[in-house]
């Protein structure tokens, strides 16, 4: 689709908390089912171990206790979405992920100012699309964040 | 003689006459006595009938018992009357025996005058033997003489008979003497005999007056007792009155009590019949109860046999659900996979975009895959809530079942030990309904015992009140005792008035004796008489001594026939001899009533000692009858302690009846000595001649009365 339009943005889509929140496919890695997570001493407390895929050792992030959420046991449905930008690689916790959606990229607005200042500087852009709307996380916030938070 | 025994006579008679009148009374007297007697007797055997009357009249009987003995105090004094007229007639019994004395002497004198008649007589047969030879000698004047000879045969003819006459007076005399002797005789015996039976009356009548004061006093009793038994009848007739009217009312409830026993029956019987479908009921439901609870165990079998199933089927369920799981995880490694496939293809470019379209497939039939399994996953979760649910109902079910069946066993038991009371209830319904049965026919009874009671207490009442009417007819009947007791006292007091009669005859007889004594001293002026007629007899003497001396004026004239004169007076001096040989008898006869008169002496000595015992022996009849008196006073006070029955009463009433028909008996012999008085006055009046002798006779029957 995003074919016949110009610029398309592939998305990968999760939930979290009865939110659909979103990120762009080309900073997913990889997608795995949460198996084996090692815990890391002195970690922060949304950091739940370490795991290890494709030969490297990735943190494993609670994507809900980051974003203040109440914790929840790991299920079937549980998804470790594993981003990788300029080299640095981080798995999300979420309760699940099961779509691929590719949007045109004019369909993604900044976030609202309102909206900014209450989730930080973790959202890229707001999408709605089939009367669905996505809440496209920054992956670089979250990845820097990450790296302060386990630095 | 004649002519003086003759005027004797005369009054003797006249006086038996009047002893045969006074007799008559004292018969009458003794005749009412014996009614007197008869009506006492009647009287007793009236009490006798009377006996159940007898009650009140004891009372009554018992005052007429005192008047009794006021009346036997007053017999005694008449009885001590009667002793001193005896002791006066003893008196003049005693003077009797003197003038009859005086009477012996008279006769004696006039057996002197008879013998100096006799020799006079003699001394004129002399003088007329003389005369015969002096006749012999007298031949001359026989004419003249025979006149006065013939006067001399007439005067001697006269003397003959009075001679023989006077003979023929003093054989009767004798004769009259010697019945007079046998009268006396048999009036002592009678005297005696009728002493003893005034003894036998005496003690007849003491035995009457006890046995009247037991009467009287067993009358007070019966009386008092009587009284107590009208009372209490009056008692007894209101308590039966009061016992009817009981016993209506008891009737009354009586049938009321029936009539609620009948409707008791009735209910227990209905109560025996509703038990008994209770019993058929409860039995039915018993057996309703087994099955149930047969059907429960059934059910509750069943229910774990299901629930096994089901607990099975959740199993299986569980299986599949794990399999489903497995699905799922297959369908979400796929969309996994295809999701990795998807992400690889993008990157890829162009040259990916096929393998993006097969990878979007590919996730698009596991997500359809991931669908059905959640699809079936929730069916199954829906089942296995079911399953749960089937199985906590089943078990529920089993317990509910365990539960109606330990219910159903405990009702079972309930049941049985309802029917268990049930029978009882109705074996006891059943003794009650037998009970009630056996109540109705007692209520019943009971109602006819209380009609019968009622009947019979109004037949009480009925009997009662003829009691209480008896009653007042015993009451009018010692009324009638009353009256016969004052008819007994008014007997008694007849009984006086024949004893005042007897005083009376008494002093009749008294002045008998004092007739006999006047007839005696009377019989002393006809001794006088004699004496006198002894002088004219001297004086014809004397007129024969004038003829003779007329005879010898006339010897002369009597000489021729001096033949004839001599014969005669052979004849003659034969003739005087005879008379001198008669009145030699005439003496010896005069002799004879010396001797009589002597023996008559005796006879009024000996009534005299007879009229001496006999007061001596009423003085112990008047002692006796004081003593009567004593002990009828005695009785009277005894007669408040002879409350001792009535068959006692009886008992005397018997002894009285016996003492009447001694007192019958001794009026009877009382009677029959009167008759013999009587017969021997009569015969005493058919002599007529020597009635002094009777006169003692009759004066001493009284007396003996």
């Amino acid at each position: 689709m995003s074919n016949h339009d110009g610029a398309t943005t592939s998305l990968i889509l999760f939930e979290l908390a009865a939110t659909t929140y979103a990120v762009p496919s080309r900073l997913v890695q990889q997608m795995e089912m949460v198996e084996r997570i090692t815990p890391v001493p002195n970690a922060p407390a949304f950091v739940d171990g370490v795991v290890f895929a494709r030969g490297q050792v990735v943190p494993a992030l609670n994507l809900r206790l980051r974003f203040g959420f109440e914790r929840v046991p790991y299920n079937l449905k549980t998804r470790l979405v594993v981003l990788a930008e300029h080299g640095r690689t981080v798995g999300l916790i979420v309760d699940s992920a099961r779509e691929f959606l590719t949007i045109p990229t004019a369909a993604i607005q900044p976030p609202p100012e309102t909206v900014t200042g209450l989730s930080g500087k973790y959202l890229a852009g707001i999408a709605y699309v089939d009367e669905r709307l996505l809440l496209i996380l920054d992956v670089s916030e979250i990845l820097n964040f990450t790296e302060l938070a386990t630095a | 003689m004649v002519r003086q025994s003759g005027n004797n006579a005369t009054p003797a008679s006249a006086e038996v006459l009047q002893l045969q009148n006074e007799t008559a009374p004292l018969a009458v007297a003794i005749g009412d006595l014996a009614q007197i007697n008869d009506q006492i007797h009647d009287g007793v055997a009236a009490q006798e009938r009377s006996l159940d009357e007898l009650g009140a009249s004891v009372k009554t009987a018992a005052a007429s018992f005192k008047e009794t003995a006021l009346q036997t105090a007053s017999v005694a004094g008449s009885v001590e009357q009667l002793s001193s007229s005896i002791n006066e007639m003893a008196a003049s019994t005693e003077q009797v025996n003197g003038n009859a004395k005086n009477l012996n002497d008279a006769l004696g004198e006039i057996g002197t005058s008879l013998e100096e008649m006799s020799s006079s007589t003699k001394s004129v047969s002399d003088k007329a033997q003389s005369m015969s030879v002096a006749a012999t000698q007298v031949t001359s004047s026989t004419g003249a003489m025979a006149k006065s000879l013939r006067g001399i045969s007439d005067d001697t003819d006269g003397l003959v008979s009075a001679v023989n006459e006077s003979g023929a007076a003093v054989e009767e005399m004798a004769r009259s003497i010697q019945g007079v002797a046998k009268n006396c005789d048999d009036l002592v015996a009678a005297a005696e005999s009728t002493a003893s039976s005034i003894n036998e009356m005496a003690a007849s009548i003491e035995e009457v007056g006890a046995t009247s004061e037991n009467l009287s006093a067993e009358v007070d009793r019966v009386g008092a007792a009587t009284e107590e038994l009208a009372r209490s009848i009056v008692g007894v007739a209101q308590n039966s009155e009061r016992i009817t009217d009981a016993a209506d009312g008891a009737a009354t409830s009586a049938t009321q009590l029936d009539r609620s026993i009948h409707s008791v029956a009735q209910l227990a019987k209905q109560a025996d019949d509703t038990t008994r479908r209770v019993v058929q009921e409860a039995e039915e439901g018993g057996a309703a109860v087994q099955k149930s609870i047969h059907g429960l165990t059934r059910v509750r079998d069943a229910m774990g046999q299901s629930a096994e199933s089901v607990r099975e089927m959740g199993k299986k369920a569980g299986e599949i659900g794990g399999i489903i799981n497995t699905i799922n995880l297959i369908a979400e490694r796929t969309n996994l996979l295809s999701l990795n496939a998807s992400i690889e293809a993008a990157r890829a470019g162009d040259a990916g975009r096929g393998f993006a379209v097969v990878a979007e497939e590919i996730r698009n039939l596991a997500n359809r895959a991931a669908q059905a399994t959640s699809d079936i996953a929730s069916i199954i979760k829906g089942l296995q809530d079911v399953v749960q649910d089937a199985v906590t109902a089943s078990n529920e079910g089993v317990r509910v079942a365990q539960e109606s069946s330990q219910l159903a066993e405990d009702g079972m038991s309930g049941l049985k030990k309802i029917l268990g009371g049930v029978k009882e209830t109705t074996v006891i319904t059943a003794q009650i309904v037998r009970a009630t049965e056996e109540q109705t026919t007692a209520g019943k009874h009971v109602v006819s015992a209380i009609n019968t009671t009622a009947v019979q207490a109004k037949q009480v009442a009925t009997a009662t009140a003829e009691q209480s009417k008896t009653a007042q007819s015993v009451a009018q009947s010692a009324v009638q005792m009353r009256r016969i007791a004052q008819q007994v006292s008014q007997a008694m007091n007849d009984q006086g008035g024949a004893a005042r009669e007897i005083i009376k005859a008494g002093q009749n007889t008294r002045a008998l004796a004092e007739q006999v004594r006047k007839a005696t001293a009377e019989q002393a002026t006809g001794a006088n008489q004699i004496t006198q007629a002894l002088v004219l007899m001297r004086k014809g003497a004397s007129t024969t001594a004038k003829g003779v001396a007329e005879q010898v004026q006339g010897g002369e004239e009597v000489a021729k026939a001096i033949e004839d004169l001599s014969r005669l007076l052979a004849e003659t001096a034969s003739a005087i001899h005879e008379q001198s040989i008669g009145i030699v008898q005439i003496g010896r006869s005069v002799e004879g009533i010396r001797k009589q008169s002597g023996q008559v002496n005796q006879a009024m000595a000996e009534q005299s000692r007879a009229t001496k015992e006999m007061a001596s022996a009423s003085e112990n009849v008047s002692k006796q009858i004081r003593l009567i008196a004593r002990s009828n006073e005695g009785n009277a006070t005894l007669a408040e302690g002879i409350h001792q029955g009535l068959a006692e009463v009886r008992a005397v009433v018997e002894r009285n009846l016996q003492g009447g028909r001694d007192s019958r008996r001794v009026a009877d012999i009382l009677r029959q000595r009167s008759d013999a008085i009587a017969s021997l006055a009569a015969r005493l009046l058919e002599p007529a001649s020597p009635p002094p002798v009777k006169r003692r006779v009759v004066s001493k029957k009284k007396p003996s009365r």
